[in-house]
């Protein structure tokens, strides 16, 4: 089976609170010391996708559309022991919508060839916009599935289970299809071992521009269906008052006088 | 003898043996067996891989005197010192004087007479069997009686302390029958045969004398036969194996004792089967003498965790011995017994490796766990009397598991993941690597004009920026670097972990893509100095760094710092500080700064000149440091709540009845402080780094507040 998988790097989400900025005028947040990381989700997508890998056969090449630190990110995706890996140069809007994302990766995958199936994160960490999936398929023409949590492939069916408020569904494709990849304890990304760390830099990563893939700039660029209008970091006002008494019957009194009003004004 | 005027003392040789020159007919097979269990061994040995270890010719005999001539580590057990030195210099007197009867005997040279005669042939040789035969009984006692844990105990070292105790035993009847028979003039010179002599002769009459010394006597040689013969197959190998050993051990510290690792080459990373040892790891395992020290000493073992680096070294010696074949062909297979140094090996050294079985075996003591419980203390190879080298055999297993299996603890791969992403250890820290320098004004390298004004670079480290507890350490660091005008900088966000845990945990490919980084960004700026208050980085820099071009002067704070204070820059010289500390202080030596690079003198002394009151001492500190359990990746690790490693030694500094335990080392800070918040009970005692004592007995009021947000 051939098994696509897509990938976003994003600001690490575990920087300290202290160092994420954001630019108010650009409205995007602004890197400063923080690192890139592979998107959680399309981690979890890879390590699904491997283990159907490895439960049959066949190869799964890894996609991203950003810039040449995204490298990092695929060639982490190859440690993992994917085959081989596709970087499309981002070109235009620093921050491109879902939209031409999808259309993006659309004519990425078309370019690469055929896949049986073609997995993504359910939702990014960095937005968490989670819509590039379901347009992608739009674009593709393929059905999909969102919030799936485990994929079974038996002789060319697959059986994927996809996590609802009230519980599971379960749904079986023939293929080609599209599934978001949400996390469960069983799709937890491996640890890369070293030796494919080291194999993963005479794996096959090629880099295309939007040319190369039949698109413009302009194809990419002001095609938004939604406007961040605002963009800033929530403040959180903390105020720490010691209560003063003699007894501690007395501080009870205190505290239950000073609690009383907040409890009034938020029920 | 009718060369030898009478009147001049000496002693018939072969009195009353007929037939003596049996002995050399006797004496060929005997050393043929004896060579042949020892060649099987060497053959053994070089199924290893490579290594240089005969280099250094000085220094390796100087340490041959200190550790094989003199017994310098077997005489730190006082007991055993007594009975080991006894029988070692026993052995070597009466190998002297078996080559005094030789040369007297065989090659008819008279030496064995006079004033030689008397003092050594008769009176030394005599008190030191005495030796050798109190020795045997002492070791038999302690083996019998008091038989402490860290002994093995099989039938074979029972019957080797018998066989030798009954060949002196022997000696001394029938020296002591010749003497009474022969009435010696001279026997007075020989105090215990002479005993032997006198209570015989009260007792039996000459002829039964004569014809027991006979019997005796060829009883007595055929034991020292059979002890020759059968040595090598026993324990009693280690009589050469450890010489040997010592001789060829690593005589750069424990700091330096990991290999580096060819990536290029290496077919596989790290070990898991016994060809992927050195040749010296291999001897190593044939020169255990099995004495436990090792395992006494052990901090996860003293805590009750599977791990026993006696164990390790047993089991692996076990493992190559029943596999001595299989060792053998791969010898045989590519001649220089170099399997992975040569990628060009022929397949069937390859093919013969194969059938070794793994190295790494769960349920043995190279189980996964076991390994994984290691603090890379290194007290272990300080304890070891012959200078086995047991962390680097656990970390090339951990290289094993961590690089060619991915399989270690979930609290070691956090720590290694966010290395690789963020390159420092402390997944979720809500620090960045300047906060705690927030308005100290601090030069920054890649901000300064000319950074070459920076004279010394202060190396802050992860453990000092990112983890809340140690900011205020490494504030104070640079406070008084500043009180005494030291021109310093920081990298601040160009900082990256020196990859001491990524080596430590297993992953030396990490390891040296960090390494590389630094070595990078510090030679960008011509760093020269380093000072940092993290023994990690510390030993890193030393040891590790020069061979990726990295060659600067470091040093620990508290060493830069006391060198400041001495030279009159800091605390307005040595006997003028300006505030004296009152606290009740014990100091605890950090692993990395004691044991792995022999620094014990400079914290103290800098404790000490800002101490009102005596420092106190715990009985493991120095050389004998118990770790704090959070070297070698296990700071990332929970450990079993009754096994946990910083509680033990929060018990051992708490017993000194200190107010203070002072640290020189972020981990050993974070690790004791919640180890002595554990077992305080209602006491007040504070865990705090020697930087900060010396800010505060600098009449500093930030050295004890918390740093400010
Ligand atoms: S280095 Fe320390 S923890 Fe590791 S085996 Fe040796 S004594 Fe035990
Ligand atoms: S390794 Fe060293 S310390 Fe440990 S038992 Fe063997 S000889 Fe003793």
């Amino acid at each position: 089976m051939k098994i696509l998988v897509c990938i976003k790097q994003i600001l690490d989400p575990d920087m300290p609170a202290r160092d994420f900025k954001v630019n108010a005028e650009t409205k995007e947040a602004e890197r400063g010391g923080a690192n890139l990381v592979t998107n959680i989700f399309c981690e979890n997508a890879l390590e699904t996708a491997l283990q159907i890998k490895e439960k049959t056969s066949g190869k799964v090449t890894a996609l991203s559309y950003g810039t040449d630190d995204t490298e990092d990110s695929l060639r982490k995706a190859l440690a993992m022991t994917v085959d081989e890996a596709a970087l499309i140069l981002r070109e235009g809007d620093s921050n491109p919508d879902a939209e031409a994302v999808a259309k993006v990766l659309a004519a990425a995958i078309t370019k690469l060839g055929e896949f049986d199936l073609i997995l993504m994160g359910r939702e990014s960490g960095d937005w968490g916009v989670g819509q590039t999936g379901g347009l992608l398929a739009e674009e593709l023409g393929l059905p999909s599935l969102a919030f799936v949590d485990s994929i079974e492939a038996n002789d060319g069916t697959l059986t994927m289970r996809r996590q609802t408020d009230s519980g599971t569904e379960t749904a079986t494709v023939t293929g080609p299809a599209l599934a978001l990849i949400t996390n469960n304890e069983f799709n937890v990304p491996r640890i890369p071992k070293t030796r494919d760390v080291m194999m993963s830099y005479r794996k096959p990563l090629e880099k295309f521009s939007l040319a190369d893939i039949g698109l413009s700039a302009e194809d990419v660029s002001g095609s938004s269906f939604y406007e961040v209008t605002d963009l800033s970091i929530p403040t959180k006002d903390v105020q720490c008052e010691f209560v003063e008494g003699d007894s501690i019957d007395e501080k009870i009194g205190v505290l239950a006088s000073k609690i009383q009003p907040v409890v009034a004004a938020n029920s | 003898m009718s060369s030898i005027p009478a009147g001049v003392p000496t002693r018939e040789i072969y009195w009353n043996v007929p037939f003596h020159d049996l002995l050399y007919v006797f004496l060929v097979p005997t050393l043929a067996i004896a060579a042949w269990g020892v060649y099987r061994r060497v053959r053994l040995w070089r199924a290893g891989q490579p290594i240089l270890r005969f280099d250094r010719l000085g220094e390796r005999l100087d340490l041959f005197v200190k550790d094989v001539l003199a017994q310098g580590r077997v005489v730190r057990s006082s007991y055993a010192a007594f009975f080991h030195t006894g029988l070692v210099i026993g052995f070597l007197v009466l190998f002297a004087a078996t080559t005094v009867v030789a040369i007297q005997a065989d090659l008819k040279i008279p030496i064995m007479q006079g004033p030689f005669y008397l003092f050594f042939q008769s009176l030394t040789v005599d008190l030191f069997g005495l030796y050798v035969l109190v020795g045997c009984a002492m070791a038999g006692y302690r083996r019998w009686k008091t038989k402490p844990a860290k002994l093995v105990y099989t039938d074979e070292a029972t019957r080797l302390v018998l066989l030798i105790g009954v060949i002196s035993l022997t000696g001394f009847l029938c020296e002591g029958w010749r003497i009474a028979v022969t009435d010696d003039p001279w026997g007075g010179w020989s105090p215990v045969g002479f005993v032997f002599a006198a209570a015989s002769d009260s007792m039996m009459s000459d002829s039964l004398m004569k014809t027991l010394h006979t019997g005796t006597w060829w009883f007595h040689m055929a034991l020292s036969f059979g002890f020759v013969a059968w040595a090598p197959y026993t324990k009693m190998l280690h009589v050469l194996t450890s010489p040997l050993n010592i001789f060829t051990a690593n005589l750069d510290g424990y700091g330096a004792s990991l290999k580096p690792l060819d990536f290029e080459k290496a077919e596989r990373l790290g070990v898991n089967a016994l060809t992927d040892f050195t040749w010296k790891d291999l001897l190593d395992l044939d020169a255990c003498t099995e004495c436990g020290r090792c395992t006494a000493v052990c901090p996860a073992n003293t805590v009750g965790k599977t791990l026993s680096p006696r164990d390790i070294i047993l089991d692996l010696r076990e493992l190559m011995h029943n596999n001595a074949p299989a060792l053998l062909t791969t010898l045989g297979a590519n001649g220089a017994g170099t399997k992975g140094a040569d990628s060009s090996a022929p397949a069937g050294a390859i093919d013969a490796a194969a059938t070794l079985p793994p190295v790494i075996r769960e349920g043995t003591p190279l189980d996964p766990e076991a390994l994984f419980s290691c603090t890379t203390c290194a007290a272990c190879m300080e304890a070891c009397p012959v200078h086995i080298e047991q962390l680097p055999k656990i970390i090339d297993a951990r290289r094993y598991l961590v690089m060619e299996e991915a399989e270690f603890p979930e609290g070691m791969m956090n720590a290694i993941t966010s290395l690789e992403s963020r390159q420092h250890p402390f997944p979720g820290t809500q620090f960045n690597r300047t906060d705690w320098a927030e308005g100290l004004g601090l030069d920054v390298l890649g901000d300064m004009e000319d950074p070459t004004e920076a004279e010394v670079v202060f190396w802050v480290g992860c453990g000092g920026a990112l983890v809340e507890r140690n900011r205020s350490t490494v504030r104070a660091t640079a406070k008084l670097l500043k009180r005494a005008g030291v021109k310093f900088a920081i990298l601040g966000r160009e900082e990256s972990c020196t990859g001491d845990p990524a080596r430590r945990i297993g992953n030396e490919f990490l390891y040296e893509m960090l390494a590389k980084g630094n070595v990078e960004t510090l030679n960008k700026y011509g760093t020269k100095q380093i000072v940092t208050s993290c023994p990690h980085c510390f030993n890193s820099f030393k040891n590790e760094y020069p061979q990726f071009g990295g060659d600067y002067q470091v040093h620990h704070h508290s060493q830069y710092l006391q060198e400041l204070v001495e030279d009159g820059r800091l605390l307005n010289g040595k006997d003028d500080v300006e505030k004296k500390l009152d606290r009740k202080v014990v100091y605890h030596d950090p692993c990395y700064l004691g044991r792995h690079n022999g620094e014990y003198k400079a914290p103290r002394a800098l404790l000490d000149g800002a101490l009102n009151t005596k420092r106190e001492e715990v009985a493991r500190s120095g050389r004998d440091s118990f770790c704090c359990g959070g070297g070698g990746g296990m700071m990332y690790i929970d450990e079993k709540p009754d096994q946990r490693v910083n509680q033990e030694r929060a018990s051992q500094l708490l017993e000194s009845g200190a107010d203070t335990v002072a640290v020189g080392c972020p981990f050993c800070a974070t690790m004791l402080e919640d180890g002595v918040n554990a077992r305080k009970g209602d006491r007040e005692v504070s865990v705090m780094d020697i930087a900060e004592l010396l800010l505060e007995a600098a009449g500093d009021d930030e050295a004890s507040a918390p740093v400010a947000e």
